[in-house]
Order: C-alpha cells, then structure tokens, then sequence
C-alpha cells in the first residue's frame, strides 16, 4: 500500500515534469481573426474560373461536365455560341456554396482546366443567398474585349487555313499535271516497248 | 409509428432503480448518441443504446449517384478516419474492375493512411483524457494533430474531409515538402510518444480509473465481431493490413500491436503501440517511395463494375470498415452496404456495461473510441 502511493505519487511529478517542461515553450494558438494564417497551396473552396493564358480570361465553353458530374447539384452553367465563333462562351455561372462539398470532381473533369479553388476562407453569412456565387462577376466587363480578340484571333487563323488549304490545293494541282505529264510519257514509252 | 423493440424492459413498481437518459446531448457521448441506463444508485444493471440521431442515409444515397459522386461521401461516413475509407471505397472499385494503380500512388496511399490513422487515435487521446478529467494532454494532443492535418491539407487541401482517392490513383502528387514532414513528423513524434507515457500512462490516476474496467474479453469480442484496437486490446491479434493485406501493406514490416486484458487501460496501450507501428509504416513508405505517375493511364471513362457482388475491407483506425457492393453493371449500384466498426461496438455496450459504475460509463465509452456519424452512417 506504502508502496503504491509512493509510485502513484511520483507518477504525478513525473508528469508534472512534463507540464512544466511545455510552460517554456512558444504558444501555438493564432490569434484569429486579429492573426490570419496562410492557407496551403492546395487549399479547397469554392470554385472560381481561372484564367486561361492564351485567352486572357477564364475559358469555360459551356459543356456542362461540372454541372453532371457535381454530386451536390450546385452548379449552373449557360452559355452561346458568338457570331463567328467556333466555340461556345457561358453567358451564366452559378455555384451554390452552401450545397458544396468541396469535392474537387468539377476540377478534375473540367476539360480546359478552368475551373480552380477560390482562396477565402472565412465566408459567413445570413442567408442562403450570401453562399450564391456568380462566377462570372470578375470577368463580365473584359467579356466585350475578349470576345472581340477571339473573333479576331479565329478569323486570322481561319484566313491562315484557308490560306494554307488553297496553297495546298495549288501545290497538289501542279503536282498532278506534273504526274499526269510523266504518265502521257510514260505511256508512250510502254507503247513504245510493246 | 412502428417502434423499435426495447431489448430493456422497465420493471414497473420497483422503488429502487430508475431509469436515466444518458445523451442524446451529452459532453461525453462524442456527438448525438443515447444511452437508456437501468441504475440502481451508481451501479448499472442494464444499458441499451439508441442510435439514428445523425443517421444521413450514406447507403441509400449510394443507390442513387453514380460511383464517383459517392465518393465525397466516404470521407463523412467516419469523419476521423476520412483518408482510410475514401481510399479504401477507391481500392474496392478498382478491385471489381481490375484497375492497375501506379506504384508511386500506392505508396502515397499507405503514408496518407497512415497519418490519417495517427490524427484519429491522436484525437481519441485527447478525448479519451478530457472525459477522465484530464486537460492538459487533451491540449497536448491537438497540437500534435493540427501538425499532422497541416501535413494533410497541404496536399489534399482539406483537413477532415478528403475526397482524396480517384479510381486508378490519387487527385494529386505529392511533392518533397510533403515527404520531409512527414518523415520529420515521425521523429518529433517518437519523442513525443514518450511524454505521452510519461503523462498519461504511467500517471496513477489514470491507471486506477482504466485497469480492470469495462472488460471486453475475447470469446465476447469475437462473437459480436468487434474489431481493431478494441479487439486487439482482447489479445487477439487480427489486423487486416496483416491478415488479408490490401494495396502494398504485406511490403512494409509492422507489428500487429495486441494488449492483454481486453480493459479500458489495454484499449489504450494497444493505441499507443499502433501510433508507433504507423510511424514505422510512415518512414518506409516515405523512403520507399519511387517516381511515376499518380493516376493510371487506362481509367474506364464510365465506372461500372461487372455484375454481381463484390466485397472489399480495410483497417480503418477503429476496425473493420467493410463495403459490400452489388452492382448489375450499371453506372449506378444496386446496393452498396457499409460494415463499420463502431456499429459492433457500441452493440456491446448492453454486455460490458451491467455491473459497472456510472461513471465508468464515460471511460468505458471513451474507450471503444466510437463515431457516431459512422454508427449512424
Ligand atoms: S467541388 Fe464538388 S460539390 Fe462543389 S461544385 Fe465542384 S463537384 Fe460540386
Ligand atoms: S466543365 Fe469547365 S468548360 Fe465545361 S461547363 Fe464546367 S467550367 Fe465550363
């Protein structure tokens, strides 16, 4: 009995020691929201569009993979198709955060990478209608601009193709009289021969 | 309304036992579980738990999207061991479609796990020592959680709720960053599993409040198909990473960590041991780990499993996490039924508790380490 309150006892100022021995050490606690820690590289929030570089805004085509593959049903997508453009522009982006599970699986079938993870962290609000993000919102006023150069940038490649295609057409033409005149040659070789 | 049958019957007219509600809000009971107990003064004659407070009806959903929307739910089914079972629902897809998954990510896999295993029984600690009475360790504990979920987030961006695993791999590769903390996480750790001994285990308090209490021996154990720390605290050495070792778990060497006694005080070494076995684990894998890529080349574009049933398990940090899947080749599956541990556990509780103290219930609770989301599901 003498024993084990000695062992007990000693047990106690054995983890006494431990204690003590974290008194010295720095705090560990931030102080938010007066200290705000940095979030990590792969830090997950809600989506945003990135931007592309070669477009110079983000390049979300409107095909809907997101909006199928979303298990929580939170994003809509609209878009159209501009006057002498190949591809399609959304025209509407909505998440609805409060229903997001921040999955990633929008990201990952995102076939223009264009999708990526805003850098907030400490939303809050009232309403459901504060978590309603409109992903265009940062884009809308370059919309015009950007629209315009990719119209320009389709029609100058387009011009280059047609271009390319009729030089082709060209080379090909002259390569076939070319032929066709060795054949006739050639012809009257073989008849020669016979 | 169809009720339950009660598997505790109150005994009218009886003056000297009552009956007492412990949970559904209870500071001990780790979320929205209730215990009926049948006291008479301090000493339990009868307990019966009453689950389905946070039940969000994972299977049902399951039968309703297709396999890769289910998998964000896998990490919220136990939401401690959130890496374990969304990488585990990963390996049972590919092993019903036979997809090959890259070495590298493989390797990632086992030290993901593996961390998340040491933040789930790091957190138990911590728990385990607040519902004693103890704060200190509880502090203690967190800290050293937190550094792990900082590991964590930096790679998958999120600290509880992965959505890590990707059918054929992982989301996203690790870089050295990632490798160095974790390898310099398992030396900080080693010494600080010394202190843990040195507060914890050998304080006498501690000791008088664990040894003896809330047994669960083996012939119990098994036939109620307890399993992991729980069942390994019983002296029975079962591991499914040993046993039936899954991914590349029969590459790394490990001890199946068992204790003797199968009480509370048991439940707790054995805890103690596996957090030093998964360090072990850690620093193979990270040394082990080659180059490649993270994601297999040849994923089907459509996931549909052949028909018929398949059954794939893992060793979650509380046992046996079970998914027994039936698909009829379909994008969507028949029915995919989730064996989780705690269930069996918390199954016990009308076994183990009779005869002890109140407020041994909280020890013995806080022993089997149970999540009540998962119990629910
Ligand atoms: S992260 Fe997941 S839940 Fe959120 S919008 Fe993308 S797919 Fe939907
Ligand atoms: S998957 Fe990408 S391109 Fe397609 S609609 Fe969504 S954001 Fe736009």
């Amino acid at each position: 009995m003498f024993r084990e309150t000695l062992i007990g006892a000693w047990s106690l100022l054995v983890g006494m020691k431990v204690t003590l021995s974290h008194v010295l050490r720095a705090p560990v606690t931030s102080q938010y929201p007066r200290e705000r820690i940095e979030m990590s590289k792969a830090y997950r929030n809600v989506i945003r569009l990135i931007e592309i570089d070669e477009i110079g805004s983000h390049d979300c085509i409107d095909c809907q993979a997101c909006v199928r593959v979303c298990p929580s049903d939170c994003i809509k997508v609209e878009g159209e198709r501009p006057d002498g453009m190949r591809k399609k522009r959304a025209t509407l982006f909505e998440v609805e955060f409060a229903l997001c599970s921040e999955c990633g699986l929008c990201l990952d079938v995102c076939p223009t990478d264009t999708l990526g993870y805003s850098r907030e962290y400490d939303q809050a609000g009232f309403r459901r209608d504060d978590f309603l993000y409109d992903l265009l919102d940062e884009w809308r006023d370059k919309e015009a601009d950007v629209r315009t150069r990719l119209r320009e940038d389709e029609a100058k490649k387009a011009a280059a193709k047609a271009a390319a295609a009729s030089k082709a057409a060209a080379a090909k033409k002259a390569k076939e009289e070319a032929t066709a005149a060795a054949g006739d040659t050639g012809d009257v070789a073989v008849e020669g021969e016979v | 309304m169809m009720r339950p049958k009660s598997t505790m019957e109150l005994v009218p007219g009886d003056d000297e036992t009552y009956y007492l509600n412990m949970g559904p809000q209870h500071p001990s009971t780790h979320g929205v579980l209730r215990l009926r107990l049948h006291l008479e003064g301090e000493r339990i004659l009868g307990a019966e738990p009453v689950i389905g407070y946070g039940h969000r009806a994972h299977e049902k959903m399951a039968e309703n999207r297709d396999y890769l929307q289910f998998l964000p739910n896998t990490s919220r089914i136990d939401y401690l061991s959130g890496m374990i079972y969304n990488l585990g629902y990963c390996q049972a897809i590919e092993k019903a479609m036979q997809i090959e998954v890259p070495e590298r990510a493989e390797y990632i896999r086992v030290i993901c796990a593996e961390l998340n295993r040491l933040t789930s029984h790091l957190l138990w600690l911590g728990t385990y020592l607040l519902d004693l009475g103890g704060f200190t360790p509880f502090l203690y504990a967190f800290d050293d959680r937190e550094k792990l979920l900082d590991i964590l987030d930096s790679v998958t961006g999120s600290r509880l709720t992965y959505s890590y695993g990707r059918f054929g791999g992982v989301s996203m590769d690790v870089d050295d960053t990632f490798l160095r903390a974790a390898a310099d996480y398992c030396t900080y750790f080693r010494k600080r599993i010394d202190e843990y001994h040195a507060l914890v285990t050998h304080n006498i308090i501690f000791r008088h409040r664990t040894k003896g209490v809330g047994v669960m021996g083996p012939q119990l154990a098994l036939d109620y198909g307890v399993s992991g720390p729980c069942l390994r605290a019983a002296g029975v050495a079962r591991d499914l990473r040993k046993d039936e070792p899954y991914g590349i778990y029969d590459r790394f060497a490990f001890d199946i960590v068992t204790a003797e006694g199968g009480d509370c005080f048991a439940r707790h070494m054995v805890r103690m041991g596996e957090m030093e076995q998964s360090l072990n684990i850690i620093e193979q894998a990270v040394g082990g780990i080659p180059d490649g890529p993270v994601l297999a080349a040849k994923v089907p574009k459509r996931i549909r499993p052949p028909a018929g049933e398949h059954y794939f398990a893992v060793e979650s940090a509380r046992g046996h996490f079970g998914m027994y899947l039936r698909s009829d080749g379909t994008d969507v599956p028949v029915r995919l039924k989730l064996r989780t541990p705690s269930f069996v556990h918390v199954a016990t509780m009308p076994v183990v508790l009779p005869g002890t103290m109140l407020a041994d219930t909280v020890a013995i609770l806080g022993s089997i380490d149970i999540v009540i989301p998962e119990i629910d599901r």
